[in-house]
């Protein structure tokens, strides 16, 4: 059976160079942080279960799901991966399978590992525990809670990284060359689709778990241990700072995207030019496409900057707000 | 499964004798070049183009696999690509669409060089003199150890599946299926893995992954 190609793998050429390297960097970022996050707690532990279940996740990505079209449905996992592991391993998990996806399968590009992992790990793991520990809290069953988390956290989870890949692809290509709108339109749409059928796919996975072992989701006591974080508190402060970060690298961009506008136009101009000279010229030297985009890397700088800071903030934040305790809190829910 | 550039496999060719960092160095330059060069410049990327063709042919990469696996990543990525012209009612956009085919083209087919030239975990053991963080390589190692058996276990649980439904059976039961079996995938891996760190904690397993070759 050969491998299928996710639709939403983000592959080398979709984005420019400058913004791969932002994702990457936020991508990093995040990867890092986890790692951080797991070391505290048992990590011997963290390394088979994490693994396993990346391997899991993996190959559950290969079950079809038919549509009654040529191309069928898959699972992407995100938010499952947030569920059965908590936020920070459930990241890590997800990473390993975008990272064994390239480099065992060349699927999904090198420099847009970064924008991959931001779109699946970040947003569908980190972003979907989230929006299940809050959605959660409003159902006293705990079964409910759990599967209704999971249709409202698969559905968003892949609508916003959609939308996050449009702003993306936006920002990668001078403004006048496509229809923005169109395409986003497009994008959104299909992605609601395929978040729909996200959903529909994890609510029955974890309504299958439940019935068998509940406590792999809920409890999560003996199986995933002390790798799950404690407390809503954490939780909230994990999916503000995850749509911060997001806000902060795209506000640098936005808020020179309307007056800029003129100005890319007139660099536009500029690299047309640089490639002409590109062409008669002898093949040394190849950077002059990056002559017209200095602005872009500038501010991308600004974007992590501002990110950074951000999330050191919202460190600070998460530590006042919740204790620092690594017991999960199983009576919590 | 028999994905045959997954499982590693018994090949020697000239690309094969690359020490892997090698490897690795190249494979990046490539997609580096191939996303500095401007995407409406024919000659260097077509250039680039049959230099990869050329690396996979020296790799003794069957061609075969090279045009079904190029032909399933094409047809997604002319998809996408003729998306962006047809936003603009095919007026514009063109250039947008080449990047994506020829950027999209080269880092697949250097990723597929790279692959069917160094075994996994050469891979692995690359990136950790490269200073990736130990516990993401160890997870990336142990991943990469079960992904296979776990894999034969979901084919095992479709040939069940097979043998004891109806293969035209209605789609809401289909999917209901599928989901059950990785439902069934899920439980069963996580029960190994609680086996497989006992087995490991007999064996004095501390957290550090240690190979032959340190």
């Amino acid at each position: 059976m050969a491998r299928n190609w996710s639709a939403m793998h983000v592959q080398d050429g979709y984005l420019s160079p400058e913004v791969c390297a932002a994702t990457g960097l936020v991508a990093a970022v995040a990867v890092g942080y986890s790692v951080y996050k797991l070391r505290d707690g048992v990590s011997d532990r963290v390394v088979p279960l994490t693994g396993m279940t990346a391997a899991m996740i993996f190959a559950g990505q290969m079950v079809n799901f038919p549509i009654g079209l040529p191309v069928s449905g898959h699972l992407i996992g995100g938010v499952l991966a947030g569920m059965i592991l908590g936020p920070w391993a459930g990241c890590l998990a997800v990473t390993m399978v975008l990272v064994v996806q390239r480099f065992l399968f060349s699927d999904g590009g090198l420099f847009t590992l970064g924008a991959n992992i931001l779109h699946m790990a970040v947003i569908g793991s980190i972003g979907g525990y989230a929006i299940v520990s809050i959605v959660r809290r409003f159902f006293k069953k705990p079964n409910v809670g759990a599967i209704v988390g999971s249709v409202v956290a698969s559905w968003v989870t892949v609508v916003a990284a959609s939308a996050l890949f449009c702003l993306e692809f936006r920002l990668s290509h001078p403004a006048g060359a496509f229809e923005f709108r169109n395409i986003f339109a497009m994008m959104v749409a299909i992605h609601s689709l395929i978040g729909v059928g996200e959903a529909l796919i994890t609510a029955a996975i974890v309504s299958y778990v439940l019935a068998q072992r509940p406590d792999l989701i809920l409890g999560q006591t003996s199986a995933s241990g002390d790798t799950v974080m404690a407390g809503v508190g954490r939780v909230t402060a994990a999916g503000i700072v995850v749509a911060l970060c997001i806000g902060a690298f795209l506000a640098p961009f936005k808020s020179n995207l309307d007056d800029g506008l003129e100005h890319v136009s007139k660099v536009q101009g500029f690299s047309e030019l640089a490639h002409n000279a590109w062409a008669f010229f002898a093949d040394y030297d190849a950077i002059p496409v990056f002559g017209g985009q200095w602005q872009g890397l500038s501010v991308s700088v600004a974007g992590v900057v501002g990110t950074l800071s951000v999330l050191l903030l919202a460190l600070a934040f998460g530590r006042a707000v919740s204790p620092r305790s690594k017991v999960v809190e199983a009576g919590r829910e | 499964m028999n994905d045959p550039l997954a499982r590693p496999r018994p090949i020697r060719s000239l690309c094969h004798r690359l020490p892997p960092i090698v490897a690795l160095l190249l494979s990046v330059t490539v997609i580096t070049v191939g996303m500095l060069l401007p995407p409406t410049h024919w000659p260097s990327h077509g250039a680039l183009l049959c230099i990869l063709l050329a690396a996979l042919s020296l790799a003794r990469v069957p061609f075969r696999v090279v045009a079904g696996r190029l032909a399933i990543f094409l047809a997604f990525a002319l998809l996408f690509a003729v998306s962006v012209p047809l936003s603009q009612g095919f007026r514009g956009g063109w250039e947008i669409a080449q990047g994506i085919l020829c950027r999209g083209t080269e880092s697949f087919l250097s990723g597929l060089w790279l692959i069917s030239v160094v075994p996994f975990d050469r891979l692995l053991a690359t990136l950790r003199r490269l200073y990736v963080p130990a516990i993401l390589l160890a997870i990336l190692a142990f991943m990469y150890r079960f992904l296979f058996v776990l894999w034969d276990e979901l084919d095992t649980m479709r040939a069940a599946r097979r043998a004891r439904t109806f293969d035209r059976a209605g789609l809401v039961f289909r999917w209901h299926n599928a989901a059950q079996m990785i439902g069934m995938l899920l439980i069963r891996s996580l029960g190994r893995s609680e086996r497989v760190y006992g087995a490991m904690c007999a064996r004095g397993w501390d957290g550090t992954l240690r190979t032959l070759d340190e």
